[in-house]
């Protein structure tokens, strides 16, 4: 009878913990992002020789909807992106005029830092697009964490071969990633730092993109603050209201 | 001496005979010289013309932006580093330029392009820049405006007064863009800068790639061109390991090439010529040799050392010879002066195919000292090695059958 009963626990024990693989992920998706975000980050490009500072105000909602807009350096304020979907768009105060962003250029970096165009568009859902599965725990920043590896759905239009996630057991906290390709070699590693209370919520304000290839260069975001579920309209996010942000 | 007196006698006893061996050589020097000097001058032009489409003879930069021209690889301008530069006796002129890629946009039109940010005035003076305005009006200091190549503006369907768009990245990873007004289009020769070059004054390029203060190269004009590789290694000297001091041998290996290839077949042909006035000279020694069959054995017969009668003929040769190489190279001086004047000009479709590259259709000469120099030696030492012949002759001499008629 005991045995009955261990053997039902180990059982479902497996189950609850392959769910939760995916439950962790999804907590740790819907923290970070909420149903709507509205943010100010500070966007540093560093590089062996020199490094860059530009300053940014962005409005999220879910993973269709997203505009960016630059508010310094002084010369490329009021640039601003917008992602429909699929779709990118780029508004030149300079030239007056909206550039809807070629897939060619999909590749190409993001305002000179180690993020590309395609980054800001991809609408593949960290939950809906991958298995996930827990293969071990760590400890970072004194901080417990389940390693989770995150392998992309066949039929899931995702660029990475693998990707392994350390999230904060506590606080859901994706706090460290790194991104393969399908060969299983590393290209980005994601690092989450300053862990602060920011509006509603406990969240990593400060991340750092490393790709592995380029010696000395990596880019660092950081929010200086940030709003979730405020709602914003979906007119909101329109051609003519890329042009008129200020 | 009195073996020179008679050298002397013996060649205007037969002036005729004398005049035509003479005649010999005085064509084959004129031939000579000219073929060479307009070998070279063809060369030289084809240098100049090539190193003033953009170039310049010298381009120095920051170490390492030959292998990767970006715009992170440019330099900071300064007087000091020009005037380093200026200091080598060789260098008559320096211009600053900032290139990049960008994009450039008409109305619904889009093409990659060269943006060269130019100091208006002197450039000018390098690359004659002017010369190729076929509209609108040149550059100013500080315009706020482009000249496009012709190929580009045709492309984009824009002309002069129009407006275009540029866009791409700037200095450390700004964002450059911009519009700017249309002053003048440009033809080049060459079909490569024709369809991609864009110009502006340094000041706006600067601005439109926030690389203020930045270029990412000068271009040096010498004063002489032969110089070239002494001149790039003084400057490199006196600049030290920050900077790349480049010739535009090495900026444009293939046209160096181009040069050794056509020069290597140039060879070929000279050596042609050379047989050819081996030949001619040889006829006439060997028509001399057999008039005078009679008179040598008779001098043999009576008495004279072979060795005497050799080193006779040795000097009426030498002053043969001389005498024309002498003349040669006196009329063809003036003659090349009036070619490198005047000089020959090609007509028809070849000429219409030269200058849709940006060559000049001409045929110049050049008027190097050391080509006249270096040709009458040439023919010189071919008269006098032939000469070895009438020796060899009177060697095997046999005064009697010399002597039978």
């Amino acid at each position: 009878m005991r045995h009955i009963i261990l053997i039902i626990s180990i059982c479902f024990s497996n189950t609850l913990f392959a769910q939760t693989a995916k439950e962790i992920v999804q907590k740790a998706d819907d923290k970070m992002r909420g149903n709507t975000m509205q943010a100010e980050l500070i966007i540093k490009t560093i590089r062996p020789t020199w490094t860059r500072e530009m300053q940014c105000r962005t409005w999220m909602k879910g993973n269709t909807l997203a505009m960016i807009q630059i508010i310094s350096p002084a010369k490329d304020k009021g640039i601003a992106f917008l992602k429909r979907k699929k779709e990118v768009w780029n508004w030149m105060p300079a030239l007056e005029r909206t550039i809807k962003l070629p897939p060619s250029m999909m590749s190409q970096s993001w305002m000179g830092t180690d993020f590309t165009n395609d980054d800001l568009v991809k609408e593949s859902s960290v939950v809906e697009d991958y298995d996930h599965s827990i293969i071990g725990d760590t400890t970072i920043d004194k901080r417990d964490c389940f390693i989770i590896q995150m392998i992309p759905k066949p039929q899931a239009a995702v660029v990475w071969g693998k990707v392994i996630v350390c999230i904060d057991k506590k606080d859901f906290l994706e706090l460290h990633s790194r991104f393969y390709d399908e060969d299983g070699e590393l290209i980005n590693t994601m690092n989450s730092y300053d862990v602060k209370m920011m509006h509603d919520r406990i969240i990593p304000t400060r991340f750092e993109m490393i790709p592995a290839d380029k010696k000395g260069q990596k880019t660092e975001m950081i929010y200086k603050n940030i709003q979730y579920n405020k709602p914003i309209d979906n007119n909101f996010f329109t051609i003519e209201k890329l042009k008129t942000l200020s | 001496m009195w073996l020179i007196k008679m050298a002397w006698k013996n060649m205007w006893r037969n002036r005729n005979r004398t005049i035509i061996t003479m005649a010999a050589i005085f064509f084959a020097v004129i031939l000579s010289v000219i073929a060479s000097s307009l070998q070279k001058g063809i060369f030289d032009n084809l240098v100049k013309n090539v190193v003033s489409f953009y170039t310049g003879y010298v381009q120095v930069h920051k170490q390492g932006y030959w292998d990767e021209q970006i715009l992170d690889n440019s330099f900071e301008s300064s007087a000091a580093t020009e005037q380093k530069i200026l200091q080598d006796e060789n260098v008559t002129a320096i211009t600053s330029r900032l290139e990049s890629f960008a994009l450039v946009s008409s109305a619904d039109i889009t093409k990659g392009s060269l943006v060269v940010g130019i100091n208006p005035e002197k450039e000018n003076e390098i690359t004659l820049l002017k010369n190729k305005l076929t509209q609108g009006s040149y550059l100013n200091d500080d315009d706020n405006a482009v000249l496009l190549s012709q190929g580009l503006a045709e492309r984009l369907k824009l002309k002069a007064g129009d407006t275009i768009v540029l866009i791409g990245q700037g200095y450390h990873g700004a964002t450059a863009a911009g519009k700017y007004y249309i002053k003048g289009i440009l033809k080049f020769g060459s079909p490569d800068l024709n369809d991609k070059t864009l110009f502006m004054p340094l000041a706006a390029a600067q601005d439109f790639y926030s690389a203020y203060g930045m270029i990412t190269s000068y271009i040096l004009s010498l004063k002489d061109t032969r110089n070239l590789q002494a001149t790039a290694s003084s400057i490199r000297k006196t600049l030290g390991p920050a900077y790349e001091v480049m010739t535009w041998e090495e900026i444009l290996p293939d046209i160096k090439q181009h040069i050794k290839a056509d020069s290597s077949s140039m060879k070929y042909i000279q050596g042609i010529l050379y047989i050819l006035i081996c030949f001619g000279i040889f006829g006439t020694l060997l028509m001399m040799m057999v008039e005078r069959k009679f008179e040598m054995g008779m001098l043999v017969a009576i008495g004279m050392k072979k060795t005497k009668l050799i080193i006779l003929l040795l000097v009426e040769s030498v002053f043969t010879v001389l005498a024309g190489c002498l003349l040669g190279i006196m009329a063809s001086i003036p003659l090349v002066y009036y070619l490198n004047r005047y000089p020959l000009k090609m007509g028809g479709e070849t000429a219409k195919a030269y200058e849709r590259f940006g060559f000049e259709a001409i045929f110049p000469t050049s008027v190097e000292a050391s080509n006249f120099i270096n040709q009458g030696l040439i023919v010189l030492v071919i008269g006098l090695l032939l000469s070895l012949y009438p020796m060899y002759k009177v060697i095997r001499l046999n005064a009697v059958t010399a002597m039978k008629r």
